[in-house]
């Protein structure tokens, strides 16, 4: 498969302070592959979304690396990028209704209009599981609960007939049923279009169904990246591994209870020196304390940040 | 829909027949109107005299039936100053005060309104400290420190401009500029905080990473949403329309409603402050159920519930 996206030693930064919110995150997604993000909360997922779909906050800028495109030769074309988000409701704007919304995507992205551009606004409405497709174009995002404005978000997202799909957290806010069926949606999608697929989640479960490879971050870093069933089973760097067992088992048979990791997450602005995860890390000896280690290839297509890696 | 104006109507209706009758047993209340029109040295047979001329002497509650009477009929009486139908000077001198404020309303949206939307979008740049700059100045300094200022620059100064009196249009140009600058002031920063507010939105952020161009964000996605604040703000200044602008006409002797009330009010002129509170009060009125009808107009998730 053809190279999609390639993210280098990206950097984003609050400008006058000097907080790295991504500290050098570096990985890459085929045509038609599925990545998943996972980490703590804070840890720059949802940045690392916002850096490559152009919309960082209002005063982030990427301070260094890059993010380029296909073959990463000048002249690639940026791929169409379509996003959706943990929050589905307040990412829709209020005083529009789902018609407008998808329309003027559809008008955007493949020039339709009028008449071809609503029936074709009915059919994504349907294609993403809402029924009375035509009487929903002219209601409003307050009318509908989470679960069925993220189904209008992804049919929004397929109105640009994406490449690269971003998803961040997209099951989140959603009750536990309505996850599933999101998740199903995302699944049968993928395989119908082709899409490469970037989905974040701080739930490994949700990485381990959708993924072909994960990634894993911790403060504005990645600190491995491997196949999914790579990481899930064998997971080499220590904050993977406790990532993994603090995770609720769904298997009856496994009576292991969830271990919590020890200890908190750094602030950004009071990092330790070394190695971020050191203060809570039971592996942590000598050069942890001095340098962060680089991200060095384990095995084949797995590469992990640390100087004492759990070996397999 | 119908019900929603019906059910406005007869909300008006009650807030101004309760303003009415509250405002007619204070007046009488507070002080002796035959004291305060006499002087404290009037005989007593003066003062009750006067009494009985207007009524004063009858029982509150048949003062204010035979009040309603009359008002029923547009009669309210006459100034016990100087005898003049009350209608008349209501009538005579709201277009002088509505000339000077709403002539400056309207400048100040097209002031403020466009300055607060540059000032939101190039936020932090030169322009938009130098607009907040003159919009804190135009707020702060008081109203009628303005129009000295304006008079003695066009009037003293430059001698363009007549510094008092409201006989022609070229005396309401100062009054008008006060005005307005003093709206414009409030009106520019609360549409620039409201933008930027509504600018820091998720559905906002997400419209950026579709690749809306910047124009359309602003045209088709912030504003409209903006907007729905802007026209409350805009409401709650329109109510001061009609009484607000006491200050400005005091300062440039403009012979406006606000001040005949002020005038009135210090005389104890009953019939006229009667009248004219219920003035004020259907005008209040009928600005808020202008700016609740735009607002479910603008609005879908009050639109919806109705
Ligand atoms: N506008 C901002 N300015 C400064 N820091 C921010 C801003 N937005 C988010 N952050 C910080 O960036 C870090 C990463 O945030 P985020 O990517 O949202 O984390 P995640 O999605 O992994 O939970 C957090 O520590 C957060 O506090
Ligand atoms: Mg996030």
């Amino acid at each position: 498969m053809p190279r999609l996206l390639t993210v280098q030693d990206l950097v984003v930064e609050v400008p006058g302070r000097n907080i790295k919110i991504l500290n050098g995150v570096s990985f890459s997604l085929d045509a038609g592959q599925t990545l998943g993000l996972v980490g703590e909360s804070g840890c720059g997922k949802s940045m690392t979304c916002y850096a490559i779909g152009n919309m960082l906050p209002r005063g982030l800028g990427q301070a260094g690396g890059s993010i380029s495109f296909g073959s990463g030769e000048s002249g690639s074309e940026r791929p169409t990028i379509a996003m959706i988000f943990q929050d589905p409701t307040s990412s829709l704007n209020p005083v529009h209704t789902i018609g407008y919304y998808l329309e003027t995507a559809l008008y955007r992205h493949q020039r339709l209009r009028g008449n071809d551009a609503r029936l074709e606004a009915m059919r994504l409405l349907e294609r993403v599981g809402i029924d009375n497709a035509k009487s929903r174009l002219g209601a409003y995002p307050h009318q509908f609960s989470g679960g069925m404005n993220q189904r209008v978000m992804i049919a929004h997202a397929l109105a640009a007939k994406p490449q690269l799909l971003i998803a961040d957290e997209p099951t989140t806010a959603l009750d536990v049923t309505m996850q599933a069926q999101i998740l199903y949606l995302l699944e049968e999608l993928k395989a119908e279009t082709g899409m490469a697929l970037m989905i974040v989640s701080h739930d490994l479960g949700v990485i381990a169904r959708l993924a072909d490879k994960a990634a894993v971050m911790y403060c504005g870093k990645i600190v491995e990246t491997a196949p999914v069933e790579q990481i899930i089973q064998n997971p080499s760097h220590p904050y993977a591994r406790a990532l993994i067992n603090c995770m609720p088992s769904i298997d009856p048979a496994d009576h292991q209870p969830p271990v919590p990791i020890p200890g908190s997450v750094p602030l950004l602005d009071d990092l330790p020196q070394g190695c971020y995860y050191n203060p809570r890390c039971p592996r942590a000896a000598g050069e942890c304390f001095k340098r962060f280690p680089p991200l060095a290839p384990v095995a084949q297509a797995h590469n992990v940040a640390c100087y004492h890696p759990v070996a397999a | 829909m119908t019900g929603f104006i019906l059910s406005k109507a007869v909300r008006a209706f009650a807030v101004l027949f309760s303003t009415a009758l509250f405002v007619f047993v204070v007046l009488r209340f507070s002080g002796d109107p035959a004291e305060r029109m006499l002087g404290e040295f009037a005989t007593p047979e003066a003062q009750a005299a006067f009494r009985t001329l207007w009524g004063l002497d009858k029982s509150i509650p048949e003062q204010f039936l035979i009040y309603l009477q009359h008002a029923i009929q547009g009669d309210f009486g006459k100034s016990f100053a100087d005898g003049r139908d009350v209608f008349d000077i209501i009538t005579q001198s709201i277009p002088k005060t509505l000339t000077v404020s709403v002539s400056a309303f309207i400048i100040a949206i097209l002031l403020g309104i466009p300055a607060g939307i540059v000032a939101a979008i190039r936020r932090d740049s030169a322009i938009d400290r130098l607009v907040m700059a003159t919009a804190v100045l135009g707020h702060s300094i008081p109203m009628f420190l303005v129009g000295l200022i304006f008079i003695f620059i066009f009037a003293v100064w430059l001698r363009v401009l007549p510094s008092s009196g409201s006989s022609t249009w070229r005396h309401a140009i100062l009054p008008i500029a006060t005005f307005a600058l003093y709206n414009a002031a409030s009106i520019s920063r609360f549409a620039r905080a409201t933008l930027i507010e509504v600018l820091e939105q998720p559905y906002i952020a997400a419209a950026r990473g579709d690749g809306i161009p910047p124009s359309e964000i602003i045209l088709r996605h912030a504003l409209p949403n903006a907007a729905i604040p802007l026209v409350t703000m805009l409401g709650i200044l329109a109510t001061s329309l009609l009484g607000g602008t006491v200050l400005v006409e005091t300062v440039f002797a403009w012979t406006g409603i606000g001040a005949q009330f002020v005038r009135a009010v210090g005389q104890g002129d009953l019939n006229v402050v009667q009248a004219m509170i219920l003035v004020f009060t259907v005008f209040v009125v009928m600005i808020n159920l202008t700016v609740e009808i735009l607002y479910a107009f603008l609005n879908p998730k009050i639109r919806s519930q109705q």
